[in-house]
C-alpha cells in the first residue's frame, strides 16, 4: 500500500479544491490519509503525483474518488438498542396523529445500511407511507449503489445478529437475496426514497426535516467542519425535530441545554430547542 | 520523559493480562495508556467497567477527538478503529475492518506510531490473530520501543509470534517484566 505523508494529502486537497471547489481541509487527517491511500491501492495508483494528475485530468475520477473517500456504514442495524427505542418509543409517540409526510433526512449515506434498516424498520411498523425520506450522498456513484440494492456480503453476518437483537418481525433474509455477485437487498424498500447528490458544504438542505440520522460521519471531520455542519442539520430541523449522532459522537459547538436537549442519552438523540 | 505514549494490543483473552498491568501501574504513572483489544462488535458495554475495577488509574471509552492525558487508559470502543491524530488527540473511525478486526490494533499502533516517532512504546499481548504485527514493526521502524509478550506465558501464541516473526523487537517481557519496565520509565 503507498503511503502518503502530510504534504501530499494537502497537495491532493488544495487540487481537489482548485478543480473541483470540493474543500476536504476540515477532514480528520488520520482517517482521510487512510481513505486516499484505500484509494490508490485500488486503483493502481502508486504515487501522490499520479493521483494528482488523475483527478486534474479525469473529471468523471472525481464521483469515484468521492464515493471511495466516503465511509460506508459498518452494517445494518448497528446499535439494535437505538433501532429499537425508534420503534418502540419514538416512532410511535411522534408519528401519532401527524399529519401529512413525516421527513426524515439521511445526510451522508455511502453504502444504505442505515437507510435500508430504517425502511425496514418502518415497514414493519406499518410506517413506510407515512414518511417522506431523503437521503443524500457525496457521489452518484453512491447513489447508483444504494438504488441497485447491492451490499457487501461481509457485513452480512453482523447485520443479522443486530437484526436479531432488534427483534424483527421477519428474518433479515427475507429482505435479501444472494446471486452471483453477491447480496441484493429489497429495492422496494427504498422505492418512495428521494435521492439527493449532496456537496460537501451541505448546501440545498432540505427543511421541516423531524428526524436526521446522521451517525458516525462526524468523526470524520475536524471540530471547525463538525460545527458548521451541525449548524447546518440544527438549521434543517423542525421545531422539536430529533437528531441521531454516533455513540461516541458529541454535539461540537452547540450549547447542551439551549441548541437541542436530550433526548434518549445512551443512543445519542437530541431533540432541537426553539428559543435560541 | 523521553516518551509520550503507550500502547497496547491484544484479544480478548488477554483481558487478565490488562488487568495486571493496569493493576501494576502507579496512580501518577506519566503517559496516556493507549488499549486496543479486540471485542465482540455488538456488546458495547462492560467492558471500560470490568477493566476499571482494579485499574490503578481511571479507563475509559474515548468520545471522538478526545484529548489524551497522562495517567489515564484509553480503550477502543466496540465497533470503531481508534486512531492517533496529531496533536495529541484520539480520532475514532468505522472504516473497513482489517484483518476481519474493528478495532484493528495495526491501524491503532501504524497510527500512534506516526504521530509519536519515537516516543512511543507498543506492548503486544496474546492474541488468536496476526493483527498487531505490522503495527509493531511501524512502531520499531519510527524509533519507538517494540514490545512482546512472552510466548511461554500465552495461550494463544499466534498474535506474539506473528509480530516475532515480523520485528526483532526490543523485549520479549512477561507480565511482571512489562510492569516492571513501565514502573521505571523515565
Amino acid at each position: 500500500m503507498p503511503e502518503l505523508g502530510i504534504v501530499d494529502i494537502r497537495e491532493i486537497i488544495r487540487v481537489v479544491k482548485s478543480e473541483y471547489d470540493y474543500d476536504f481541509a476540515n477532514y480528520a487527517l488520520t482517517s482521510f490519509k487512510q481513505r486516499l491511500e484505500r484509494l490508490m491501492a485500488l486503483y493502481n495508483i502508486s504515487t501522490m503525483e499520479a493521483l494528482a494528475g488523475k483527478l486534474k485530468e479525469e473529471s468523471a475520477f472525481l464521483d469515484t474518488f468521492l464515493h471511495d473517500i466516503t465511509v460506508p456504514s459498518t452494517e445494518m442495524f448497528r446499535d439494535p438498542s437505538l433501532w429499537r427505542w425508534l420503534r418502540e418509543e419514538y416512532f410511535p409517540r411522534v408519528m401519532d396523529k401527524f399529519p401529512g409526510k413525516f421527513k426524515i433526512w439521511l445526510p451522508s449515506c455511502a453504502s444504505g445500511g442505515e437507510l435500508y434498516s430504517l425502511a425496514i424498520l418502518l415497514s414493519e411498523s406499518g410506517l413506510l407511507d407515512k414518511v417522506q425520506i431523503i437521503a443524500s450522498c457525496l457521489s452518484l456513484q453512491s447513489i447508483e449503489e444504494i438504488k441497485s440494492g447491492s451490499y457487501d456480503q461481509k457485513k452480512m453476518e453482523i447485520s443479522e445478529e443486530n437484526y436479531r437483537r432488534f427483534n424483527g418481525a421477519r428474518q433479515l433474509s427475507d429482505y435479501y437475496k444472494t446471486d452471483r455477485t453477491g447480496i441484493i437487498r429489497d429495492t422496494s424498500l427504498i422505492s418512495q426514497v428521494e435521492f439527493k447528490k449532496l456537496n460537501i458544504n451541505f448546501d440545498n438542505a432540505p427543511q421541516n426535516v423531524r428526524l436526521i440520522l446522521f451517525r458516525n460521519s462526524m468523526i470524520y471531520y475536524y471540530p471547525t467542519q463538525q460545527e458548521r455542519v451541525l449548524r447546518i442539520l440544527y438549521n434543517s430541523l423542525s421545531a422539536s425535530g430529533h437528531l441521531v449522532i454516533g455513540i461516541r459522537e458529541k454535539l461540537s459547538g452547540m450549547s447542551p441545554g439551549r441548541d437541542f436537549e436530550v433526548a434518549n442519552e445512551n443512543e445519542c438523540v437530541y431533540r432541537k430547542r426553539m428559543f435560541s | 520523559m523521553n516518551y509520550k505514549a503507550v500502547i497496547i494490543g491484544g484479544s480478548a483473552g488477554s483481558f487478565q493480562v490488562v488487568t495486571r498491568i493496569l493493576n501494576g501501574l502507579p496512580k501518577s504513572f506519566p503517559l496516556p495508556v493507549l488499549l486496543c483489544l479486540h471485542r465482540l462488535k455488538h456488546v458495547r458495554s462492560g467492558f471500560v467497567e470490568a477493566l476499571s475495577l482494579k485499574s490503578n488509574i481511571p479507563v475509559e471509552e474515548p468520545y471522538d477527538k478526545d484529548l489524551l492525558r497522562p495517567g489515564k487508559a484509553y480503550l477502543a470502543p466496540a465497533n470503531y478503529h481508534m486512531y492517533i491524530e496529531l496533536a495529541n488527540r484520539i480520532a475514532l473511525s468505522t472504516e473497513e475492518t482489517v484483518n476481519h478486526s474493528r478495532p484493528s490494533i495495526d491501524l491503532s499502533f501504524i497510527t500512534a506510531a506516526n504521530a509519536y516517532r519515537e516516543k512511543l512504546i507498543g506492548i503486544i499481548l496474546s492474541g488468536a490473530n496476526k493483527d498487531g504485527a505490522a503495527g509493531l514493526k511501524k512502531v520499531h521502524d519510527n524509533g519507538g520501543i517494540a514490545i512482546v509478550q512472552d510466548p511461554i506465558e500465552c495461550e494463544v501464541k499466534t498474535m506474539t509470534q506473528s509480530a516475532l516473526q515480523l520485528t526483532r523487537v526490543d523485549f520479549v517481557y512477561t507480565t511482571d517484566q512489562i510492569i516492571n519496565y513501565l514502573i521505571k520509565l523515565k
